[in-house]
């Protein structure tokens, strides 16, 4: 019993910044109708970034954090600006495949930096484990899993209560009637990249924090686009649910499976959890209702 | 006010749908386009809120002025802050925001807070309905409310113009009436000129100043609503009335059409 529970809360606090990089990624789809697979390098690019200021250039902590969250919102901003605008209008496919190319491109960098090997960045979470009874959870992870949990109080309150907030969601609905009510739709496409990237930047430093800048935390790309499937695409809520079920999944998999199997199964859980779930709902666990009336 | 000088549309390039439109529309006024399905009403409000730009459509000949100044190369978004607003056709809705939110995006081009607090107090002034309704998710709503909502949407930019595609559309005729009171109030009291884009060309042509017919991308006639209602053609195509103003049956209106036609 204590080693499930354990696996629950290790698969909970992985789960937290799966959420915020698929949440990233949700909002983009909402927004812009395209699924990005750019987000796994402008997570990782959110950490290099702190990796530069924080280790190479030696800046204090707070410094280097704020700088390193204006870095990632402009490469948002960049991207959004010099590849997916120009295809506003055009077939949401080549806007997918564009967003692969942009994902190959920084890859090259991001291998040219890294080199096959690890970034450490000098650890700024609280170190330390806080113990309950026979549980353990690190004070680092506890501490981003609950950063992720504020970061998406605030999306919720922004979208709900700004003047932002509600272009935003109407933009979402209908581009044409967004821009008849004298909303600037490729402003909100900005803002929402931008918005977008400074919430994979919190996920790509709060991983960091954990597991290092290891060459394959690009890849996590894919699984937070997994998850955002997952969720229904479309649903703020979907990703965080789909986020903590993917590392919930992962753990179990990992403490029960693994020692049978010989190892290896905790990756593949999530593509086996995601194959079974489209199956079942194929607009994911909470894709948008349409409002249809007879 | 607003002045449009022989404006040619073409969609994608290739497709010719207004073949040299002239209207005015002046200050406080309501003006009527009639005209059959196709015509280019529709394409002609498009041309004006700058809405063309996002169905490849382009304005390539002529030029549509507002207040002396051009406006047919401005964004949509652009041309709502001039202070022109279409309320499109079929009343499309951001159907799962509520009712207030749709209202408060027509406010968005709106920067003074406290102005726009009075215009939705004013809004529901106009529309009580939408007032219960206010926290409805618009989505459901029925046909007469869903007109209210576009028509109050449109109110909340503070527009100097409304273009109102067909608001009659698919409404019972007392819910019709109530809607054209509504316009001539808004008209009358906020000081907005409409231009009206109708089927209903009995209830349009009462309700305007002046009118234009349209027929094929062109302008084929236009006066004075009142001469227009004694007009002989539009009587038999628009009112369907012969000169005793008895309804002509279908078949004959028919075979009128095609023995004569405004273009030959
Ligand atoms: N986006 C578009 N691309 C190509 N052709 C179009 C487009 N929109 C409209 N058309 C064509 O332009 C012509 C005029 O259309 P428009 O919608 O302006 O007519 P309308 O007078 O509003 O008709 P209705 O009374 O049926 O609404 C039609 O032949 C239509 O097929
Ligand atoms: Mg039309």
């Amino acid at each position: 019993m204590t080693e499930f529970l354990q696996l629950l809360i290790s698969g909970l606090m992985e789960g937290g910044l799966y959420a915020l990089l698929a949440a990233s990624i949700v909002l983009v789809y909402k927004s812009t109708q395209v699924a990005s697979l750019a987000h796994g390098q402008i997570l990782a690019f959110g950490a290099i970034f702190l990796y530069i200021f924080l280790a190479t250039l030696h800046l204090p902590l707070v410094i280097a954090l704020i700088l390193a969250f204006a870095a990632t919102a402009l490469m948002g901003l960049l991207i959004e600006r010099t590849t997916l605008r120009p295809l506003i209008g055009q077939p949401l496919f080549s806007s997918f495949l564009v967003t692969f190319a942009v994902f190959m491109l920084f890859d090259g960098i991001f291998q040219l930096i890294v080199k096959g090997g690890t970034l450490t960045i000098p650890h700024f979470l609280p170190a330390g484990t806080l113990h309950a009874g026979a549980l353990m959870v690190p004070a680092g992870q506890l501490c981003s899993f609950i950063a992720a949990l504020i970061l998406f109080g605030i999306l919720g309150l922004m979208f709900r209560y700004t003047k932002v907030g509600l272009g935003l969601r109407a933009s979402a609905e209908n581009h044409q009637l967004a821009r008849s009510t004298g909303i600037s739709v490729k402003q909100i496409f900005s803002i929402i990249w931008v918005i977008s990237a400074l919430v994979a930047c919190v996920a790509g430093i709060a991983t960091a924090n954990v597991t290092d800048i290891y060459y394959t935390l690009p890849q996590m790309g894919i699984k937070g686009l997994i998850v955002a499937l997952f969720g229904g695409l479309e649903s703020i809520p979907g990703a965080l649910i789909g986020g903590i079920i993917l590392g919930i999944l992962e753990n179990l998999s990992a403490g029960y499976l693994d020692p049978v199997v010989g190892g290896g199964l905790k990756e593949v859980a999530a593509y086996i959890m995601l194959l079974l779930i489209l199956l079942i709902k194929p607009y994911g666990l909470f894709g948008l209702v349409r409002i249809e009336r007879i | 006010m607003l002045n449009l000088k022989n404006i040619e549309v073409i969609y994608s390039d290739v497709i010719l749908v207004l073949k040299g439109v002239s209207l005015q529309v002046p200050e406080e006024q309501i003006i009527a386009l009639l005209g059959a399905n196709g015509a280019g009403k529709t394409t002609t409000l498009k041309a004006i809120s700058g809405l063309l730009h996002t169905e490849l459509g382009e304005v390539t000949d002529g030029s549509i002025e507002f207040q002396g100044d051009r406006i047919d190369r401005l964004d949509p978004e652009r041309i709502v802050k001039c202070g022109i607003v279409q309320v499109m056709e079929g009343r499309p809705l951001f159907e799962h925001l509520t009712v207030e939110e749709n209202l408060m995006v027509g406010a968005y081009s709106r920067n003074d807070k406290p102005a726009v607090r009075n215009d939705l107090e004013r809004v529901y002034r106009y529309f009580p309905k939408l007032q219960v309704l206010r926290a409805r998710t618009s989505g459901y709503l029925s046909g007469g409310e869903r007109q209210m909502l576009v028509m109050g949407r449109a109110m909340m930019a503070k527009p100097k113009i409304m273009l109102l595609d067909e608001p009659s559309m698919g409404l019972s005729p007392l819910l019709v009436k109530e809607i054209f009171k509504l316009i001539k109030q808004i008209n009358e009291q906020e000081k907005v000129s409409i231009l009206l884009v109708e089927q209903n060309a009995r209830i349009a042509l009462d309700l305007s100043e002046y009118g234009y017919v349209m027929e094929n991308g062109r302008i084929v006639l236009d006066g004075p609503s009142l001469k227009l209602l004694e007009n002989e053609d539009i009587r038999e195509f628009y009112l369907g009335l012969s000169d005793k103003g008895k309804r002509k049956s279908y078949r004959e209106v028919k075979h009128y059409r095609r023995r004569k036609r405004w273009l030959a």
